[in-house]
């Protein structure tokens, strides 16, 4: 098949960036959408071009590297699919693809396809853990959990930390991230100790970043590779809402 | 006070709580209206009711003034600031879930807020239409009542020479007449239809509104919560059409012929 791709080329953080064409012939329908990046990197490398840098690790959806926008979708058309898992046979013969990089003020573009998400990482240092005594690991069954409460913050923990919420998001917001990084141990027992402090601390280092705040537009759900619910910022919102009345906002 | 906005999260909150309040007032603001339809003398007790609350009235009208101004300071800051976040658009953008309301909800929340001056310039001040605004209702002691330029004498500018009149019409009360100020305002055309639109946008404001106050303030959970968005656009429709069908049912001729 062939397609013709419109890509984001952008040499630097501070370059101003703009859509490049190219024509694809002989792509298989089989191929995965990095796949045949790479073939058009090789023919760029081929003709003595730089080519299209694009972030990508495990290509089997679960390190979260790989995210672009295609046709102006996180992860483009499939839901509940990272781009590496998202197939060539998904469009059509002579399809115009359009490729950008996610885009937020917190997420600033490397080059081309390729942001910096180390915001991300910054949020997740700030409260996104437990405190626990270094030891021999604990008996398995000490706490027990409900099956229900232990499947909901599985779901919360299937976050990848793509960044496809704060893509997706008209406000650059992060809140679907927070949301399950927070939810994942707030539901759980080993979580309680340090559950205000956890979500006020995460929070505030969102805000710092510079992400947007919620206005509920729930884009962030459609986007999300791993079908993370928006239920989880409620979830949030009302653990922050106890923080802050018993602990005030002060990190 | 306004220290609040440095937290964006706390923001949501302040939107939420201020938006319920509204929405309460709009809700009550509704079916006082729908008093129209059971007459004149319903709507004109009712509405002398409300003036006649005193401070409570006044303690409600300040508790609104306060609520819609957090609402709107709060909104344009978070819409400012939430701008700010993404300033690099997409060159081309889906929409996958996210509906014309929500991504709309400042852009009709400003076209409400114009309007609701006017409104209260129109019915609450009477500066719009002054000579629908004057009129009031006299109770004499024959059980009747008669226009303000009749014979009968107002309460205010009682003076010794009408004596003669006063056994037939002493004035027992007088009250402002909102049923004929509503009937009068809304039987021109472009104010019926200036209101009818804005009510449509209040309620598509409203539509999103409801069940982002659930979300926000993190009252859901998937049991309930397809019930809190199917709820959400029920209100919305169920203000505007509370709304609009006052003036709809005037432009028509159904209620006010009469006046």
């Amino acid at each position: 098949m062939k397609v013709k791709l419109h890509i984001w080329r952008q040499n630097g953080p501070n370059d101003k960036g703009k859509m490049v064409d190219y024509n694809l012939d002989n792509v298989s329908s089989d191929m995965s959408f990095l796949e045949m990046l790479d073939i058009l990197n090789e023919d760029l490398i081929l003709k003595g071009e730089e080519p299209v840098v694009f972030e990508h690790d495990c290509r089997e959806g679960i390190c979260g590297s790989c995210g672009l926008v295609i046709n102006g979708k996180p992860h483009g058309p499939e839901s509940g699919t990272t781009t590496c898992q998202l197939h060539m046979r998904k469009f059509k013969d002579g399809d115009d693809i359009f490729v950008e990089p996610f885009r937020s003020k917190a997420f600033s573009i490397v080059k081309d396809l390729m942001v910096d998400r180390s915001a991300y990482d910054r949020i997740q240092q700030s409260g996104g853990f437990i405190s626990a005594n270094v030891g021999s690991a604990p008996d398995a069954n000490a706490i027990p959990i409900a099956k229900n409460i232990a499947d909901l913050a599985m779901d919360a923990a299937a976050c990848i930390g793509c960044g496809a919420c704060a893509a997706a998001c008209p406000n650059g917001s992060a809140m679907l991230f927070v949301a399950a990084k927070s939810s994942q141990l707030n539901l759980l027992p080993q979580g309680q100790p340090e559950k205000n402090k956890r979500v006020r601390a995460m929070i505030n280092q969102m805000e710092k970043e510079g992400f947007g705040g919620c206005s509920n537009y729930y884009e962030c759900e459609a986007a999300c590779p791993k079908n993370i619910s928006v239920r989880f910022i409620a979830k949030m919102n009302r653990d922050y809402f106890v923080a802050v009345v018993k602990e005030g906002t002060k990190v | 006070m306004f220290k609040y906005l440095n937290h964006v999260v706390i923001s949501k909150f302040v939107m939420a709580i201020t938006g319920i309040i509204l929405i309460l007032f709009i809700t009550g603001h509704a079916l006082g209206n729908l008093q129209i339809f059971l007459g004149k003398e319903a709507l004109n007790k009712y509405a002398a009711f409300l003036q006649g609350l005193g401070e409570f009235l006044w303690i409600e009208r300040i508790g609104l003034l306060v609520a819609a101004l957090l609402h709107i300071i709060t909104s344009i800051y978070l819409k400012l600031y939430n701008y700010n976040a993404r300033p690099d658009k997409y060159v081309v953008k889906r929409y996958i879930k996210a509906k014309l309301n929500s991504r709309t909800m400042i852009w009709t929340g400003l076209m409400i807020a114009a309007f609701v001056i006017y409104h209260l310039l129109h019915f609450t001040v009477g500066s719009i239409q002054p000579e629908n605004y004057k009129y009031k209702e006299i109770y004499t002691q024959n059980a009747y009542s008669v226009e303000y330029n009749a014979n009968a004498t107002s309460l205010s500018s009682q003076d010794n020479d009408n004596d003669a009149n006063i056994g037939v019409n002493k004035i027992l009360y007088e009250r402002h007449d909102v049923y004929k100020m509503v009937v009068l305002g809304f039987k021109n055309p472009y104010i019926s239809i200036f209101y009818i639109v804005a009510v449509i946008l209040l309620g598509f404001h409203i539509s999103h509104a409801v069940q982002s106050f659930f979300q926000t303030l993190g009252w859901n959970s998937p049991k309930y919560f397809t019930w809190i968005e199917k709820l959400s656009v029920a209100y919305g429709y169920f203000i505007a059409i509370a709304f609009l069908i006052v003036p709809l049912s005037i432009l028509l001729g159904i209620i006010g012929s009469n006046v």
